[in-house]
């Protein structure tokens, strides 16, 4: 971090700011860089700082989830993250889900089962579901209510995302089953 | 319009509900129509549930929204707001603002504010700057190189107000001497494409009307009289709540403006209304102005034209010489870019002791803030034939943000109005709901028809015959069951053409300005278009949301399916035939014996001839084949037309049925089931036309139960602007929703396809309080149903 | 938002120091966990801090620790997930794990920390709103004459703000502490229900923590074999809601017989209230239906709701029956 030449203070600790500085924070594997001041959120980084705009802001206070991304696989909202709270942790965002060229299965299964309608609140959904499926590919329909019930979607995408969701589930399932069968 | 009809042929086509009868009917339809479609079942796309086109861009975020766009040299805007409800604004001081670093353009708006009501004589007031009407209301804006510098300089604007006196509430509002919004009389021009009031009407104070209904033929009779001879009388007042679209999307716009052109990305529901609006506003040709739209994250009536806001991006785009990046926050959207109005209905329903319907008489005020707006439909006068009908339906402004167009918009709040009352009929009558509507909803059009069908399939789905007496359970909870009918009108487009292109290499593509605003319009027209071809839907590229291609529809009136489709196939058509001719040649056959089916082409009965299309359309020679169709008019002409906007003789229906819980000791509603069974004349994707529905239906709950805009009276200011405390619906809230879908053909046009999105929309909170008064045995005239007005209504 | 000076606190004993250096001109110096309720008062416009204290950079901060002898103890940067997922918790303080895990939405809760939860300031919309920080303008009075809806039905005559913690019902009915880190290496431990005070718009600060203190660690005492909780939040949207109200039941059992009895309700009071009557009301006596009705009813005896919010006293008397019902016979 740069320091901006405030008041020393007791402990002579760095301070970033209130001016922009180089951040250095690792999103979808890959460690980047982007100048950014204190008063950046992450979301905000990530979609202006590095060009990554399919995490979406649609409140900017917590409240609609639809800029959620994982900070080390757990879901966030990154519009109320302050990217110098992202330092150290492993970001992952819409553009990092899937393998580069194939789909994750809440991916595929939301096309499937058409969980979307305007797009605009459809990543944040995907990261939320993914990250359920992943740690519980047991859910139940209650699950996937509490993995959304931050989520707002205007136009009504919620059943589908439900019935998305569980199929994804219970695809992997069926996968780990298979491996499991091969072994 | 061309003085001479065209010619015009009788073609035999289908006519009814799928399943359940279907005739053949002549019409006379243009010379060169394309033969009439059979029934979805014998189709290979249209009909079929194919995947969203544009899916996975949507789940990849790769999907560019106008809020994604990035131009180089691209600047951040933003408004500089009122801080008072209602002034004169004496001055506004740039200059900090304009030294703030960074900072590349600034501008205060001078002219009247779009989408406000505009007073008949200007001079009544006449000054340097627009008057403040309500908090919050946009004064200038800023351009910068970030978005902080544009936040930061745009506190540093000053403005000096000489506040007036302000009135927040509909009940204040029209009261004798309340404070007056407007100094005089007023007009509200539609906004682009959407809302809009009657021109002419008087104005008292603040109340502005009344309109009494002479579009639809009214009054009719002597609905007072009728009224008052009646053997049964439901005589009710209703409260509705004011509403605020809440896109997830906000108004967005970036605009480029060069030397030489303007062009604006757009997160609108109609690129011809951002283009003319812009062209008009600043005297340039629209040769000039394009206008694109990739995908809109939701708009639900409120995006159209450039708005205020884009008055400003435009404005400091031009003077920066810079692309400039408008984008409401979420406060703005909430309080400056639209809203349902509220309304206050007292209705009047007289019927025979068995059942008929003899008078109809509506008196409703609501208030759309500083525009006027705030109707409450037309199902009094179009729904069910009565000879008595009467309206009366006044606005009255408040210092508030301006309505807008919302999702069928007056009919939401009319229908929650006259369905119960309905319903409350049936009640009085000792008459099941479901017979009284068999008794009633007698009209001739095809809306009435399929909401017969709808009735008996919703009724079963739901377990209707389980019904029980209001109150039938002892218990703090209480179960109920309800429903409600809808009626919408078929909205056409008539300049909406579609072209359709066939390249060298077997390449076929379809070209529309029309947007996306989740709807799938590029879904729907490749599926159109590749039945045509015999190809897959994905096999079509369909281009859309850009102002160059050939003149599309509004995403609004839910007409884009039945205007673009036609046109579409039409378009496709044509191709498909000017190919078949140039093939006919090289396959020694006739260009009428040239089939397309499964991604080949080749002559009916002679399998040696086939070959894949793509090999057809090198054999055939073709370098590009283009052709360009227009929507024709509906087979049956129109209920009424203007160059830009027709309705259909027959609406569009729709019958929802709802079951509830509610706990009588903390006034919680929730809903179990809801089955909603609705018509679009031929659905073209019966996976995207349930995902509206769903929509539809969800809005319709949110509604009814969760939404609500609070204005603090003193300041004026909308509290809750934001969506933790502005409640729509979220996961938890969604019921177990059954959706069913007829297949009607009207034989109206070359696709027979009509909207859905707005009729989905229209009976859900209706249905959900004629469920209350099963439930609990007590009427809640009041929206929404918040813990609060429940017990209210319990209590009563 | 503007930007802010930004420093990474490496241990209490640091955070203490920089919060007490002596402020830039230019605005105060704030401490921020996990940002939740900090970052939402800045984007509004209500706090301009000139330095923000990042605590999140102090290790060792993040812990769960249960002994028998001497309670729960759940230091500050334990998120509202963490607790909400703790095996011990839901066992052994179930109000607290349920509150937990109804507040808010997944994110903010991976993010939320207890001490910022505690320190919160209200969600009231007129204090959330620079406009009613400006200069002579009495937000008091405009919250009393206009949308109180979701404001105190008790003690509500200076001001209605309430504090929004709805962990801090449950904690309170759990007799829980909070203990702070000052200069000079001072610590003390506050009982939670004297650490908050009530809410007011010319406060910086809605409880007893002062300028330079670190809020470090939440106790709640060892609970009686047999003790019996429930919690329950009632909201007007399920997915997620602040609550019209909330209520938290603790029952000590002596067999069938109610010994002690903790019933607090939260978002009816500015802090969260004990209802005394209620509990007196139950000891030395099994709950029955009946006594839980009329304990319900004492609940809500001395209400003075204001306009708007008269709705929320049968809600919270048909709540405080409910929970202490489930407290007594759920699960």
């Amino acid at each position: 971090m740069n320091p901006q030449g405030s008041t020393p203070n007791e402990n002579d600790a760095a301070v970033s700011g209130p001016g922009a500085g180089i951040l250095t924070l690792v999103v979808n594997g890959r460690t980047v860089q982007a100048m950014a001041d204190p008063g950046a959120t992450l979301a905000e980084v990530l979609r202006y700082g590095l060009g990554l705009t399919g995490t979406k802001i649609g409140c900017d206070r917590g409240a609609c989830s639809a800029c959620t991304v994982w900070l080390d696989g757990e879901v966030a909202a990154s519009c109320m993250t302050l990217a110098l709270d992202a330092r150290g942790r492993q970001i992952t965002t819409i553009e990092g889900l899937g393998d580069g060229a194939t789909l994750h299965a809440v991916q595929r299964a939301f096309v499937e089962h058409d969980a979307m309608q305007c797009g605009f609140c459809t990543p944040g959904m995907v990261m939320s579901c993914a990250a359920l499926v992943q740690r519980n590919p047991a859910c139940t329909l209650d699950d996937v209510k509490a993995a959304v019930s931050g989520h707002l979607c205007r136009c009504g995408t919620y059943p589908n995302v439900f019935k998305a969701t569980l199929a994804a589930a219970a695809q992997l399932r069926r996968s780990a089953a298979d491996a499991e069968g091969r072994r | 319009m061309s003085a001479q009809k065209p010619p015009t042929k009788t073609q035999s086509v289908s006519y009814g509900i799928v399943g359940q009868s279907i005739d053949q009917v002549e019409r006379s339809v243009p010379e060169n129509e394309p033969p009439p479609l059979p029934a979805n079942a014998s189709l290979k796309v249209i009909g079929k549930p194919v995947d969203r086109l544009d899916a996975v861009q949507k789940v990849t975020g790769k999907a560019r929204f106008t809020f994604d766009v990035q131009l180089p040299g691209m600047l951040f805007a933003r408004r500089v707001v009122s801080s008072v409800a209602h002034a004169r604004v004496v001055s506004v001081d740039t200059s900090e603002a304009e030294k703030h670093p960074g900072v590349r353009a600034v501008h205060v708006l001078n002219q009247p504010l779009l989408q406000h009501a505009q007073l008949r004589d200007e001079k009544a007031e006449a000054a340097r700057y627009p008057t403040i009407r309500y908090f919050g209301q946009p004064i200038a804006g800023v351009a910068a190189e970030s978005q902080r510098a544009a936040d930061a300089a745009a506190r540093l604007v000053e403005i000096v107000y000489e506040a007036l006196p302000h009135a927040t509430t509909l009940e204040e509002a029209m009261q004798e001497g309340a404070p007056l919004v407007f100094p005089g009389p007023t007009e509200q021009p539609s906004t682009a494409g959407g809302g809009g009031a009657p021109p002419g009407l008087p104005q008292r104070g603040n109340v502005r009307g009344p309109d009494t209904g002479q579009m639809f033929g009214l009054p009719r009779g002597d609905a007072a009289g009728a009224v008052r001879g009646a053997d049964v009388v439901v005589d009710a007042e209703y409260r509705t709540q004011v509403q605020t679209h809440v896109p997830m999307e906000p108004h967005a716009m970036v605009a480029d403006w060069r030397e030489d052109s303007l062009t604006i990305y757009a997160s609108t529901q109609f690129t011809t209304s951002v283009r003319d609006e812009a062209a008009d506003m600043f005297e340039l040709p629209k040769s000039k102005v394009r206008v694109i739209s990739d995908f809109t994250g939701g708009g639900f009536g409120a995006k159209y034209g450039i708005g205020n806001f884009g008055l400003l991006a435009i404005n400091l785009s031009r003077k920066a010489g810079a692309p400039v990046r408008m984008v409401l926050d979420r406060r703005e959207e909430h309080v400056s870019s639209g809203n349902r109005p509220d309304s206050l209905q007292h209705l009047k329903l007289g019927a025979t002791r068995d059942g008929r319907l003899t008078a109809i008489e509506l008196e409703s005020h609501g208030s759309g803030g500083v525009a006027a707006g705030a109707g409450v439909g037309f199902a009094h006068a179009l729904m069910y034939p009565c000879a008595n009908v009467s309206q009366q339906q006044y606005d009255v402004f408040t210092n508030a943000g301006p309505c807008a167009a919302f999702r069928a918009p007056g009919q939401v709040q009319g229908i929650f109005a006259l369905e119960q009352s309905l319903d409350e009929l049936a009640h009085q009558l000792g008459i099941d709901p479901i017979e009284l509507r068999d008794r009633i909803d007698t009209g001739p059009t095809d809306d009435a028809r399929a909401r017969k069908v709808e009735r008996q399939i919703g009724a079963e789905k739901i377990g209707w015959s389980a019904r029980r007496a209001p109150n039938a359970d002892g218990g703090a909870v209480k179960r109920g069951m309800g429903m409600a009918q809808s009626q919408w009108v078929s909205v056409i487009h008539p300049p909406t053409s579609c072209e359709v292109r066939i390249t060298d290499d077997g390449s076929v593509e379809a070209f529309t300005s029309a947007q996306d605003v989740g709807t799938g319009t590029r879904t729907v027209l490749a599926q159109v278009v590749a039945e045509e071809f015999g190809l897959r839907a994905d096999e079509v590229g369909a281009h859309i949301g850009d102002t160059r291609y050939p003149s599309g529809p509004p995403s609004g009136g839910s007409r884009v399916t039945g205007s673009l489709t036609p046109a579409a196939r039409n378009a496709a058509y044509r191709a498909a035939r000017e190919l078949a001719g140039r093939l006919a040649p090289a396959l020694e056959a006739n260009a009428d014996d040239i089939v397309f089916e499964g991604g080949r082409v080749g002559v009916r009965g002679a399998p040696a001839t086939w070959m894949s299309f793509k090999d057809g359309v090198k054999k055939a020679g073709v370098t590009e084949i283009s052709h360009r169709a227009v929507r024709q008019d509906d087979y049956e002409g129109y209920m009424m037309s203007l160059p830009q906007f027709a309705v259909g003789r027959h609406g569009i229906g729709g019958v929802q049925f709802a079951e509830i819980d509610v706990d009588t000791e903390t006034g919680s509603v929730k809903v179990r089931r809801l089955v909603a069974v609705h018509d679009c004349g031929r659905p073209i994707n019966p996976k995207l036309t349930e995902s509206q529905i769903y929509g539809g239906v969800i809005q319709g709950l949110s509604y009814a139960l969760y939404e609500e805009r609070h204005l603090d009276p003193t300041s004026g200011i909308h509290l809750n602007a934001n969506i933790d405390q502005y409640k729509i619906a979220g996961s938890r809230e969604i019921p177990e929703i059954e959706v069913h879908i007829l297949e009607q053909l009207g034989g109206q046009s070359s696709t027979d396809a009509r909207g859905v999105a707005e009729p989905a929309n229209v009976a859900t909170a209706a249905a959900i309080a004629n469920a209350f008064f099963n439930a609990t045995g007590k009427r809640i005239r009041r929206l929404p149903l918040t813990p609060a007005n429940v017990l209210d209504a319990l209590r009563a | 938002m503007d930007s802010f000076e930004w420093v990474d606190a490496t241990s209490v004993e640091h955070a203490v120091a920089l919060l007490g250096s002596v402020s830039e001109p230019g605005g105060p110096i704030v401490a921020k966990a996990g940002g939740i309720d900090l970052v939402d008062l800045m984007k509004e416009g209500v706090v301009r801090p000139a330095r923000v204290v990042n605590l999140r950079s102090i290790e060792g901060l993040d812990r769960i620790a249960f002994d028998e002898g001497r309670g729960l103890s759940i230091d500050a940067l334990v998120t509202l997930a963490q607790i909400e997922s703790s095996l011990e918790i839901q066992r052994r303080y179930r109000a607290l794990a349920d509150a937990a895990r109804h507040a808010a939405t997944p994110q903010v809760r991976n993010a939320a920390t207890i001490g910022g939860n505690l320190l919160q300031r209200p969600r009231c919309w007129y204090l959330r709103n620079h406009y009613f920080h400006g200069e002579g303008v009495d937000a008091a009075a405009a919250l009393a004459r206009g949308e109180h809806q979701y404001h105190a039905i008790f003690d509500n005559a200076e001001c209605a703000l309430v504090h929004a913690s709805t962990p801090a019902t449950a904690l309170v009915a759990y007799g829980a502490q909070v203990h702070l880190a000052g200069p000079g290496g001072r610590e003390r431990t506050v009982p939670l229900a004297e650490f908050l005070r009530p809410p007011r718009f010319e406060q910086d600060r809605d409880t007893t923590i002062e300028a330079a203190e670190i809020l470090t660690r939440v106790t709640v005492p060892p609970l009686p074999p047999g003790t019996r909780a429930a919690y329950h939040k009632q909201t007007e949207r399920d997915s997620y809601d602040w609550p019209i109200c909330d209520v938290a039941v603790v029952l000590e059992m002596k067999s069938d017989a109610i010994a002690a009895a903790s019933i607090v309700l939260g978002w009816v009071a500015p802090t969260p209230r004990r209802a005394s009557a209620s509990e007196q009301l139950l000891i030395g006596k099994p709950l029955t239906e009946a006594l839980a009705r009329e304990a319900g009813a004492r609940a809500v005896t001395g209400a003075t709701p204001l306009p708007k919010n008269r709705f929320k006293v049968p809600i919270l008397e048909a709540v405080v029956r409910r929970t202490l019902l489930a407290a007594a016979f759920g699960e």
